[in-house]
């Protein structure tokens, strides 16, 4: 498992930032998405053994969170502000961290030219950091989050600030690099098309609860629904399946029935009835977007 | 004939141990304050200054303390010598302030803080780059004064070799205070500038209006003179040389002197372990 918690709980003062999270992330890319507040930064910091928790535990990579310097040697983190050292140069960087990461001098320097090519900042690693635009840093960002080959990369919103090619560029490293035997992604963005082309499997956060976790292709094929798209008068269409005693409800796309036996007909029947025309049937297929308003809105009228 | 694919795994690289990370982070931080401008003139001049004075002491020894033998108590002489102050505070200003408030405003601190050291680690090392700029006017005058002195034949061995000692002791206890404080205040914002001026103002903010007050036409208390550092290291010195008479005890004021020092420590310390590294 890449990472496993029990319980783990983050108490500031009143705020449970993270509240009884018990999750098991299998190896591979994951994508880790929630609104603000959710608890995902909270849930890296725990992760990177920067914040002790208020109760549970958490092991990441086999390794206890409680032994912070053993997990950052296997994790590459690359944050979402802008974080270099402005009077350094590009090579210089990558390589410094490197050897803070605890490469030696030469092993640094010939990983932070590789990393460097990787990325595609070539020509312009000897200039100074405070000279290159947001899309070379970035690429920084990312050869300095590579350059000690962890196990294990937290990208934090990788694609901030960029403009439509630098995002393409940027989203290819990330998925490259997710695509590499031995290497574990941890995607956090709230583009969640981004997250959707490039994890597995996700883990969805909202006020610091695990509200779902799963293969991405199981979460957004509806367990127990079809989806029904109606050319006509929907609502009395939903009200003639009520009335045949099934649980019929208006979504974003389409109408959304529960399956059980006989509900085909029944649809093609109430459809008969009031004159509409059936599009289309079939298993409910959601965007990882639609599943993820669907779970914050159950989980906020929920408690509510 | 069969075609095998190769296999990939991930190449471990064997990882050194913190202290050579530390070291990495000492030794590029003095290479970067052997750029800038302002640290190399800090560093140069005063360097220069207060050793060439150091010298100026030992040269003029009978000039400058008429009648009196020349023993142990001579290197006070040097070591109360203003311009200490002075270059001291201009070092932790420039260098010191600018340690931590230029990783905060950066942000990189949440590259230091993300890789395999602590912020004990952090703070260690930022530490490490600042004393031994700052003992270049604190201590290397201290040690070159009885060094020249036995060199030119002024002072027995054993009295210079003693005095080179307490020089080490008398300009660490400087160093540290400095280090300390000046760090604290880089911890506390993001512009060196604040930082900067608080050091001097925590200097000459309290050693003026210290002496001012206590002075017997105000309020007469020599007292006051404990408020500021620079008395606190002028009696600490005094006490390490044997000199009498000065206005405040040396015991209580080393005793302040490594009081604010670990405090200052333990609150730079905190204020790291609270200073927000990742956001998303």
């Amino acid at each position: 498992m890449l990472v496993e918690t029990a319980g783990l709980t983050k108490v500031f003062g009143e705020i449970r930032a993270v509240d009884d999270l018990s999750v098991a992330i299998p190896d591979g890319a994951i994508g880790l998405v929630g609104p603000n507040g959710a608890g995902k930064t909270t849930f890296l910091r725990l992760l990177l053994g920067l914040l002790r928790p208020t109760a549970g535990s958490a092991r990441v990579l086999g390794h206890g969170i409680e032994d912070g310097v053993a997990v950052r040697e296997r994790i590459g983190y690359m944050p979402e502000h802008d974080c270099l050292i402005p009077d350094m140069t590009g090579i210089g960087l990558v390589s410094y961290m490197g050897r803070v990461s605890g490469l030696d001098k030469d092993t640094a320097m010939g990983r932070a030219h590789d990393v460097l090519q990787f990325v595609g900042v070539e020509e312009e690693r000897y200039r100074k950091v405070a000279e290159y635009s947001t899309g070379m840093k970035q690429k920084i960002k990312l050869a300095q989050a590579m350059v000690h080959d962890p196990q294990l990369y937290i990208f934090d919103e990788p694609t901030t600030g960029l403009d439509p090619r630098g995002r393409a560029e940027m989203l290819d490293l990330v998925r490259t690099i997710a695509r590499s035997p031995g290497r574990n992604v941890i995607l956090s963005s709230h583009l969640l098309p981004d997250v959707e082309t490039i994890c597995k499997y996700v883990t969805i956060l909202d006020g610091g609860r695990q509200i779902a976790s799963g293969d991405i292709a199981t979460l957004l094929v509806g367990e127990n629904r079809i989806r029904v798209d109606v050319r006509g008068d929907r609502d009395a269409f939903i009200r003639r399946l009520k009335e045949a005693g099934h649980d019929a409800e208006a979504g974003p796309l389409g109408v959304r029935v529960a399956r059980k036996p006989g509900v085909e007909a029944d649809v093609f029947g109430a459809a008969h009835a009031v004159g509409a025309e059936i599009r289309y049937l079939g298993a409910e297929i959601r965007s990882l977007e639609e599943l993820f308003l669907e779970l914050v809105e159950r989980t906020s009228g929920g408690s509510k | 004939m069969s075609i095998s694919l190769p296999t990939y795994t991930r190449r471990e690289a064997p990882l050194l141990g913190r202290r050579d990370r530390l070291r990495t982070i000492v030794t590029t931080g003095l290479r970067r304050e052997f750029k800038r401008p302002a640290a190399i003139f800090a560093i140069g001049v005063g360097t220069a200054i207060t050793t060439i004075t150091a010298i100026v002491f030992v040269l003029f020894a009978p000039f400058f303390l008429p009648g009196q033998p020349l023993d142990l108590r001579f290197f006070y002489l040097p070591a109360s010598n203003v311009a200490i102050l002075f270059f001291v505070s201009l070092m932790a200003s420039v260098i010191g302030a600018a340690l931590i408030s230029d990783d905060l405003d950066s942000m990189a601190l949440t590259l230091y803080l993300s890789r395999p050291i602590t912020p004990s680690d952090y703070l260690i090392a930022k530490a490490a780059i600042l004393v031994p700029l700052i003992s270049m006017v604190s201590v290397l005058p201290l040690v070159i004064t009885p060094l020249l002195g036995l060199v030119l034949g002024l002072f027995p061995w054993d009295t210079a070799l003693a005095a080179m000692g307490l020089a080490v002791l008398v300009g660490s206890v400087l160093t540290a205070w400095y280090t300390s404080i000046s760090l604290f205040l880089s911890s506390l914002t993001r512009r060196k500038s604040y930082a900067a001026a608080g050091v001097f103002g925590v200097t000459f903010g309290l050693w003026i209006p210290a002496q001012v007050l206590a002075a017997p036409g105000a309020l007469n208390n020599p007292n006051l003179l404990y408020l500021a550092p620079w008395e606190d290291f002028l009696a600490v010195a005094r006490g390490a040389y044997g000199v009498t008479g000065g206005p405040i005890d040396w015991p209580l004021a080393l005793g302040i002197l490594a009081a604010t020092t670990v405090l200052a420590g333990v609150a730079t310390y905190l204020r790291m372990r609270a200073v927000e590294v990742v956001t998303g």
